[in-house]
Parts: structure tokens; sequence; C-alpha cells
């Protein structure tokens, strides 16, 4: 570019005297962006608004001393940071966020891709078997939450009652915080299983009836014909899976809120976020502190996945 | 006007609502000044004229919803110009709370008057989000001395009154009847949970029930009803402002109470809610609220029969705490909505409606000179509720006045109760987590 401008002819260069002309839009390519801002600009101001706002908001007030509720509030820089990453409760918290992240995107991932291979059989019913697998992740959070209460009930659920059938007392599921964590994720896990089915259902259903048939032909059997054919060519669902079901784990809030208010056990970064500010401390500077980190480890894990893990994706 | 919507023109646009959006970052709480005691002073109603309506937010303690509606049109008939509107604001304490501290914030959609429960009256008062009631009791005559004395005197502070008594509340010891006259028991509460531990084997044996007594739901409130056996062991949460809730005495008494489920194998924690325990017949016994006790009453299929709450080793009596919810005038409504509001307040108060409100939940009448006749002949077990209201004792600072103590020490009582956990270690980590909440959230606002 340098080089074209210095080789230019001088007089050239002497009759413009303003560096580069003005780009006169052609009257189609202004109304077409025009069309483009009319359809886009509503929602990047939604997004701006509900989104990237709340967000640098939130980042200002992690930096206050502010309780719920009170007029006023001191800045404190870095103080929030600094008390929950020194508190045992960061340990507690993160340790109980990593527990049920990973077991419940295994559990869902490695039970999703099991029914799916399930309903991709062809055997009578699978269409019945298949809305009803995926029906509990259209249902709501809270009607589920309640349900399952009654099931885990130690006094009088369900589960209770076959296990005094066996002579068994009933686990403290609701009130040992060991259990409590179990118990959420066991619902979650149940839960969103149909998600992970139906998108491996369809994963399973694209596959390449061909190269499946040849294999079978060379001599593959069924379980080698999965191990070294199908599930590599499943990586692009896996991987889609992962990024999705991680994130919505992390973000998971309305089984723990509804089967666990007290989050004893079962407070992830999302639910101690929560209840720092909503619950009965009212920290809010301290809860949006948290909610930052949160948000961290969400952004590290969502680039470290397409950074590391988008490599051993077969596409085609 | 043509538009010339170029490259540097939209980035001007998307400056422009960066710029606004970092402003906005800048709303929120005032950082001007310090965040210590901002509590409303009182307000001068002369010359206020009523407004033509408010909203009255509530819980409906003791599945009151339908008692307040009669109350509200009894109102209305009194007061036609003043309308109320009765909001479902939540399904227990902690959800109000929760909708009332999340309107502070919004500054907007506040209530005229609102429930606050013991734990959070004293977080109000002292965010600023209540107002003194001094004023309007001068300017409506509420008759302030007419007042149960240990509950109004509840809601004093700083020589001012911030709250008035509404559905007020003991703890109270349910029993089946049945059940103990099974197990060859006197037909009445215990004096002491040393002679409960010496009834309890023969009633779980006759009983057929899975437990003798069953404790409070832990997630509900266990800092409360735990006071109980603290006290009655010489312990305590804490002592004013010192936390002493790893006192060899507070230890011994939960160490008991660990014992009563772990080693002698008679005792249960609920799940949800004791008193549904309780009338679903799973437990012969257990301690709840007088807030209850209707509910109980209809939904149990056997003899109810209730009482004061048991004494331990140290101190028979007092051993009951007091509990339940006031009303308070938020300080961020116009001062004609705070005249409706309390003139409202004053009416929901009266001897006649405290008695109604008594009648249909259980809760105990507020008001010295309200006419229970009526009442006791129908339900005779609220005598005993009112009764042991002279036998109460003052609740622990630490358990009313820090914010989040009352989950801790839930989660403390479940890791002791549920859990088995080493009770000197879990109170002693409890004491620890109690200072810290005081130091860093409470003792900067106290008024010196």
């Amino acid at each position: 570019m340098t080089r074209q401008l210095t080789d230019r002819p001088r007089a050239a260069v002497e009759t413009k005297p303003t560096a580069t002309p003005r780009r006169r839009w052609s009257p189609r390519a202004r109304r077409d962006f025009f069309v483009f801002l009319a359809l886009a600009l509503p929602n990047l101001l939604l997004i701006a608004v509900f989104t990237y706002l709340p967000l640098f908001n939130n980042i200002y007030y992690s930096t206050l001393d502010w309780t719920l509720g009170s007029a006023s509030a001191t800045v404190v820089g870095l103080d929030n940071y600094v008390t929950f990453f020194t508190s045992t409760d960061a340990t507690k918290v993160l340790g109980t966020t990593a527990v049920f992240t990973l077991i419940t995107v295994g559990g869902s991932m490695l039970l999703g891709l099991l029914v799916a291979i399930a309903l991709n059989s062809k055997i009578r019913g699978t269409t019945f078997a298949r809305s009803a697998v995926f029906a509990p992740y259209v249902l709501s959070g809270v009607g589920v939450g309640l349900v399952w209460l009654f099931i885990f009930d130690p006094g009088y659920g369900v589960l209770a009652w076959l296990l005094r059938g066996i002579g068994q007392q009933s686990p403290q599921w609701i009130n040992d915080p060991q259990l409590s964590l179990v118990m959420v994720i066991i619902v979650y896990v149940w839960k969103n299983l149909g998600y992970c089915a139906v998108v491996y259902l369809a994963g399973l259903q694209s596959l390449p009836q061909d190269v499946m048939e040849a294999a079978s032909l060379d001599g593959a059997n069924g379980l080698r014909r999965f191990l070294s054919m199908s599930l590599p060519l499943l990586s692009p669902t896996t991987f889609f899976l992962l990024i999705t079901t991680m994130l919505s784990s992390l973000q998971a809030f309305d089984l723990i809120r509804i089967m666990t208010p007290l989050g004893n056990g079962t407070s992830t970064l999302i639910y101690e976020a929560y209840l720092q500010a909503f619950g009965a401390f009212n920290r809010a500077g301290y809860s949006a502190a948290i909610s930052v980190v949160l948000f961290a480890i969400l952004l590290i894990i969502t680039l470290l996945q397409l950074r590391f893990v988008e490599r051993k994706v077969h596409y085609s | 006007m043509a538009l010339n919507l170029d490259r540097r023109h939209f980035l001007g646009l998307a400056g422009a609502g960066a710029g606004a959006a970092a402003l906005s970052a800048c709303g929120g709480p005032s950082t001007a000044g310090p965040a210590s005691a901002t509590a409303a002073s009182d307000i001068d109603f002369s010359g206020v004229k009523p407004a033509a309506s408010f909203d009255f937010w509530s819980n409906h303690p003791g599945k009151s919803q339908d008692v307040e509606k009669a109350i509200i049109d009894q109102f209305q008939a009194k007061f036609p110009d003043i309308k109320v509107n009765l909001v479902t604001a939540g399904a227990n304490y902690e959800e109000i709370a929760q909708k009332f501290q999340t309107s502070q914030a919004a500054k907007s959609g506040l209530p005229g008057l609102v429930v606050l429960s013991d734990v959070w009256w004293f977080r109000y008062y002292s965010n600023g989000n209540i107002i003194a009631l001094d004023s309007a009791i001068k300017q409506l005559d509420i008759k302030v001395d007419d007042f149960q004395k240990s509950l109004i005197a509840d809601y004093k502070y700083a020589d001012k009154q911030w709250a008035l008594p509404y559905g007020r509340s003991t703890p109270l010891f349910y029993y089946n009847r049945d059940h103990f006259k099974a197990a060859g028991l006197p037909d009445r509460a215990p004096k002491t949970w040393q002679e409960f531990a010496e009834w309890a084997p023969k009633l779980k044996a006759s009983s057929g029930a899975q437990y003798a007594y069953i404790y409070p739901a832990l997630a509900g409130y266990a800092g409360w009803t735990l006071q109980n056996n603290l006290w009655g062991w010489g312990g305590s949460w804490s002592n004013e402002w010192n936390v002493n809730c790893d006192s060899a005495e507070s230890v011994a008494a939960l160490q008991w109470a660990q014992d009563s489920i772990f080693k002698d194998k008679w005792a249960g924690v609920s799940s949800k809610e004791a008193a549904d325990d309780f009338a679903a017949g799973i437990t012969s016994s257990t301690i709840s609220s007088t807030g209850s006790l209707l509910g109980v009453l209809k939904s149990a299929s056997f003899n109810v029969g209730v009482g004061y709450l048991p004494g331990g080793p140290k101190n028979e009596s007092p051993v009951c705490p007091t509990g339940g919810a006031g009303l308070g005038i938020p300080s961020g409504v116009s001062k004609e909505v705070q005249l409706a509001a309390a003139t409202f307040l004053k009416f929901m108060t009266e001897p006649e409606n405290t008695v109604q409100f008594s009648a249909a939940t259980g809760y105990m009448p507020t008001r010295t000179s309200a006419d229970m006749t009526a009442v006791l002949a129908a339900t005779p077990q609220i005598k005993t509720a009112m009764d042991q209201l002279t036998v109460t004792r003052v609740q622990d600072n630490a358990r009313v006045f820090l914010p989040g103590a009352d989950q801790e020490m839930a989660k403390s009582a479940a890791a002791i109760l549920t859990q088995q956990g080493d009770v000197q270690a879990t109170m002693t980590a409890l004491k620890a987590t109690l200072e810290g909440i005081y130091t860093k959230d409470v003792k900067p606002k106290l008024k010196s």
C-alpha cells in the first residue's frame, strides 16, 4: 500500500489534497444498509440494554460494599473479590459447582447417548418413547422440583414408602447437605437427558449408512462400529452438547431453588450469588463479585472448548 | 432530510450508546456518604390527606388470606375513601423480604404497608426502609399501652417505635393425646426434656409412629425453636452482642439433641413442616408455631394436645421465645400513602380485629383488652399460647439482628442433627461466622 502511494506520479498527489476520497454509497447499498439497521438495531439495542448494560452495572456493583435495600454504598475496590477467594465459602462453592457441573454434564450426555441408541432401533413404540424421554426437558423446573420433593420426602414420600416396604429408613435427602446435592443432581440429569438424547438421536440418524454398511461387510461388530465409527462421527454433536449442557449446568437455578431453598450443600456459584444478594444476607456488592467470577469462568471454559476441544471434532 | 449512515456515524452512535451504558452503570446506590445507619426519621403528618389507595403486602401468615380480606372489607365500609389492595408478596417471611428489598433497590413499586418478621424489621430500620410510627401513633391516637408489652417492645429501637405487632406467635409443644394415653403417659406436655426422654421409648413402642418427637424443619426456623433447647441447658446463641453458641452449656444442649436422634433413636428431623408431619401421624409430638394451631386442629384425625415448651436441666422457665410478624410502613412512599397505611394499621390492630385474626389462625391476640371469650370457647388450645406469653424470653440478638444468622444456624443444626457432626467444632465454626457477620454488617450501623 505504501509502495503504491509513493509510486504515484507527483502531479497526481498534488492535485488531491485530501488523503482519501469519501466513498459514495450507491442508492441500493444505502437502502440495504438501512434495511440491515431496521432489522438488526432493535435486537442490538435489546441485547445492549438487557445483557451488556446489566453486565457492566454488575461489574460496577462488585466494587461496592452495598446492602440490598440501602440507598447508600461504599466503594471498596476489589475487596469483595478478595473476601470471596480468601473465605472457606469459596472452596465449598467452587467445589459444589464443579461436582454438580461435571456429574450433570457427564450424566446427561452419557445417559442421553445410551437412550438415543435405544431409540434409534427399529422396534415398536419408539415414537412414544422419544416423546416420553424428551417431555421432562420442556416441563417447568419449578413443577418438576415440587413433584420430586414429594418423591424424596423422607416422611411420606414415595421413595420412603418403598424403602419402608423392605424394612429400611429413608435417607435424609432434604436435610443432609451431601444427600441434597445427590438429590438435585439426580433430578437435574433426569430432566435434561431427554435433550441430549434427542440431539444424539438426530446425530445417529444422520450418520452415513453406506460407510457403516461397508464396515459391517468388513467384519466389524456392533461395538467396534460404534466405538470406531459412530462415536468419532458424532463428535460435532458431542462438542455441541458439551458446550450447551455445561453452560446450562453452570447456570442451573430453578431446581436448586425449589428443592433446597437454603442451598445447604447445593450452593453453586449462581445460587450463592442469589443467596448473598436476595437471601438473608443482602450483600449486593459481594453477590455481584461472585457473578463476575461466574461470568469469567463461563467465558474461559467456552474459549478453552473452542480452542482445544474443537480440534478433536470431525466435521465430515 | 438525507440519511448519511456511514461507518463514522454508526460508530458515533455506538459510542453514544456505550457512554449511556457507562453512565447508567453509575446509577444504583449513592456512594457519596457512609453506608451506615440511614434510618428514616419520623414523619409529621399534620395537614396531610390520606391517599385514595395503597398496597398491603402480606404473606398471609397462618393461612390468613381470608381473614385479611374480611378485615379489609370491614375497613372499606368504615373508610370508603381509602382502598386497600391486598397483595400476596411471598409465601413466607423470606420471600416477602426479598420482594421488599428488591423494590427498595429498584426504587419503585413499594407498598404502603408490609408484613415484617422478627428477623427482618431491624434490617429495614438500619437501611432506612421503614418510618418511625410515633407521629402516626400520636396523630391517629393508636392505643400503644393496650398492646401486649413484650410484643410491642420487640419493635422499639433508639426510643422510637418502628412497627406494630400483627401475626405474633410463640412455639408450642404439640402432642398426640391418643398416643400419650396408649403409652400410659399423663395428658400434658413434659415439664422438661429429661422427663420427655423417659417417656419417649414408651411412646415410640406403643404408638406405631415413626418418631416420638420430630425436630422442626431445619430449613425453616431452626434458630428460633432451638433457642428452647439452648436456654433450657443454660446456653444461648448469644448474650447481647457476645456470641456464645460454643459455650459448654450450648454444646451440651445440642449434643443431647443429637443423641436423641442417633443414640436413643426416638427423634427425627422434619424435612418440610413439622406441624404437617405431626398432623399426618408421623410423630407423636413436635414443636411448632402457634400460627399452625388451627391448621393442625383441622387436619389431624386424632386428639391434639398443646402445652408449654419443656425446660432443661438448668432452666425450666423462661425457655420460650416470641416470634412472628409485625406491620411496618415503608419510607419510600408519599406521606399521603403512609398516612392511609397508618389509618389501616390502626384498624387492623384494633382489639376486635386482633381477636378475629387470632380466631382464624391461632396467632396470639396482640391487645390486652381483646375479648377472647368466644374464641377460647371454640378453640381452648389458644389459651395455652396466650398464657405462655407471660413466660417468654426475648430472643437472642444473634438470631434476630444478624443478617443471615438464621440460615447459618440452620446449616449448623443440619450438620449436627442430620450428619452427626462434631457439636463443639460445629458451634466453634458457627461462632466465627456469626462474629464475622456482626463485625461487618451490624456493628458499623449500631447507634453508639
